[in-house]
């Protein structure tokens, strides 16, 4: 895949001098480059695709670690963190919610001080020696689509090889891993990738890559030392679905060392009417909107239950085959769904000391149904 | 409709059924055909704008799935049967064309719902008894209500459901509720 460049780069005035600005200044030098005291001026109003051509360089004010938003009352939560040093994402998956969260703020944000961010982690890790956390960069962008520019991974990948308590997450739908081959991340990061059914990934996923080239970028990841994890997230029940999940799964599972497979996350898509207003707007008719998505109780669609277990137990299934112990987790879903999968419920810290150690959830599943 | 009349048309309904603004520029952004079949929905159901939520967003989910207008989709055939049914008040054929679009917008989850119903009958519980399933069968709970007057019809009935319990139709019922067909 092509990586990314921007059509215009946007910094902010007082972080000129960060090293990002100076970077990205070197390195696109043909792109045309604004200085400004409010990046809202980059916002291209109410044209998200335009929002996704420009970059903006600017200072995060606010926290910049929080916890995963699938802490949900009533949903069994792995306890994940996820820190941002990036908004938005030059991608154009058609069901991604950033479409309804970041629809007033399209254009892409880097931000300049990284510092800051990685302060804020010392101090929890600091803080809670006995306990470890898993955090990633891929909740509000892509943690490697821009990384050719910004070098991020070289700072954070070297700072949590450093923290015995802290285990990065790197998701992309990216081959942006070159950064990553020539450092050591002492077990302390993984890469992972997002991954859909054939059909979902050629028809919704715009500018990412194939999955043959996500499959040979994380061969060479796990070849330099990483170890790799996978996210069916969002699982979008279409017809066809189980053959188009299970090819996936065979194509890439074969042809990976599941021994260093850190952990597979099953989740259904989960629509909010903000999101589905955004996917209907959007020039070509989406797939997303075909399923039988019903109102749950936080208020957002997901296809019904009976449906999203027996999808998560083929995929299971379909895992265990290939390794019995690959470490699977379904997403932001209730305890029920939990125990008619696994075959049993466990409590939230449970589920993230089990993540953090690489134990399989699901060893337990084929006996307890 | 002739031109500018729809616009006035909807205007008019919607004030008097006193329609939000947002469904008001909702409907007017629809295209005229839509929003006339739509229209012509609501003013034969007497519609309030919660009556016609999901009517409305199922039509819209089937027109998006099926590449239909959702003129077209309030003209298919369940749901035209449903909205020519004779001789019922004016809330029964609501809750049939309801029911009718409902069925093609969750095709799989409505046939899981009626097979439900199926396996309940042949339970052959008695009218005291009331089995329900959680909404859009979220959730693998089943409600059992008892309604009893005595001891001895509680007795009674309680006896019924202890049968009905050991059944293999009740645990198909316990099955389809786990995981879709």
């Amino acid at each position: 895949m092509t990586p990314w460049m921007p059509s215009a780069l946007w910094i902010e005035r007082s972080e000129a001098e960060s090293d990002l600005a100076r970077r990205l200044r070197a390195r696109l030098p043909a792109v045309p480059l604004r200085m400004v005291d409010d990046t809202a001026e980059a916002e291209p109003a109410g044209d998200f695709a335009e929002g996704k051509r420009r970059l903006v360089v600017k200072r995060h004010r606010g926290t910049f670690l929080q916890h995963c938003p699938a802490g949900t009352p009533g949903l069994v939560c792995c306890n994940y963190l996820v820190v941002s040093f990036a908004a938005n994402c030059p991608f154009d998956c058609s069901y991604c919610f950033l479409q309804d969260n970041l629809a007033n703020n399209t254009a892409i944000k880097a931000f300049s001080n990284v510092g800051d961010g990685l302060s804020e982690i010392d101090a929890v890790l600091r803080a809670h020696p006995d306990r470890t956390f898993r955090i990633g960069t891929g909740e509000l962008a892509d943690s490697l689509a821009l990384d050719h520019l910004t070098d991020l991974s070289r700072e954070l990948v070297p700072f949590f090889a450093e923290r015995p308590n802290g285990l990065l997450e790197l998701k992309t739908k990216s081959t942006g891993v070159d950064n990553l081959l020539d450092l050591d991340p002492k077990e302390r990061t993984v890469v992972s990738w997002s991954l859909n059914a054939t059909r979902i990934m050629a028809t919704e996923e715009d500018g990412t890559a194939s999955l043959e080239e996500r499959l040979h970028a994380a061969r060479r990841v796990q070849a330099a030392g990483y170890r790799v994890g996978f996210h069916f997230d969002p699982i979008i029940a279409h017809e066809g679905w189980e053959d188009g999940y299970r090819q996936v799964i065979e194509r890439v599972f074969r042809r990976l060392d599941t021994r260093r497979v850190a952990w597979v996350s099953l989740g259904s898509l989960r629509m909010t009417p903000g999101l589905k207003a955004a996917i209907k707007a959007r020039p070509n008719p989406s797939l997303v909107l075909t399923g039988e998505l019903v109102p749950g109780p936080d208020g957002k669609e997901r296809a019904w239950r009976g449906l999203r277990v027996k999808i998560y137990r083929r995929m299971l299934d379909w895992l265990q085959q290939i390794d019995a112990r690959m470490p699977v987790y379904v997403c932001m879903e209730p305890p029920g769904v939990w125990s008619k999968v696994f075959g049993q419920t466990p409590s939230d810290r449970e589920v993230a000391e089990q993540l953090v150690a690489q134990r399989p959830l699901a060893c337990r599943v084929s006996t307890a149904r | 409709m002739p031109d500018g009349g729809l616009d006035a048309a909807l205007r008019t309904f919607t004030q008097e059924r006193r329609y939000s603004a947002v469904a008001v520029a909702r409907w007017l952004a629809m295209t005229p055909e839509d929003g006339e079949a739509l229209l012509e929905l609501a003013r034969e159901l007497r519609l309030g704008e919660n009556q016609l939520r999901d009517l409305w967003d199922w039509a819209e989910d089937i027109a998006s799935r099926d590449q239909l207008s959702v003129a077209r989709v309030l003209a298919l055939e369940p749901v035209r049967l449903a909205r020519r049914a004779r001789h019922v008040g004016r809330n029964d054929k609501l809750k049939l064309v309801k029911t009718a679009l409902r069925r093609v917008r969750y095709p799989q989850l409505a046939a899981a719902e009626e097979r439900l119903a199926a396996l309940v009958r042949e339970l052959d519980l008695p009218r005291t008894v009331r089995v329900r399933f959680p909404e859009f069968l979220e959730g693998d709970e089943v409600r059992v209500e008892i309604v009893a007057d005595s001891a001895a019809a509680l007795a009674a009935a309680a006896d019924r459901v202890r049968a009905a319990a050991a059944t293999d139709t009740c645990k198909a019922i316990f099955r389809l509720l786990e995981e879709a067909p």
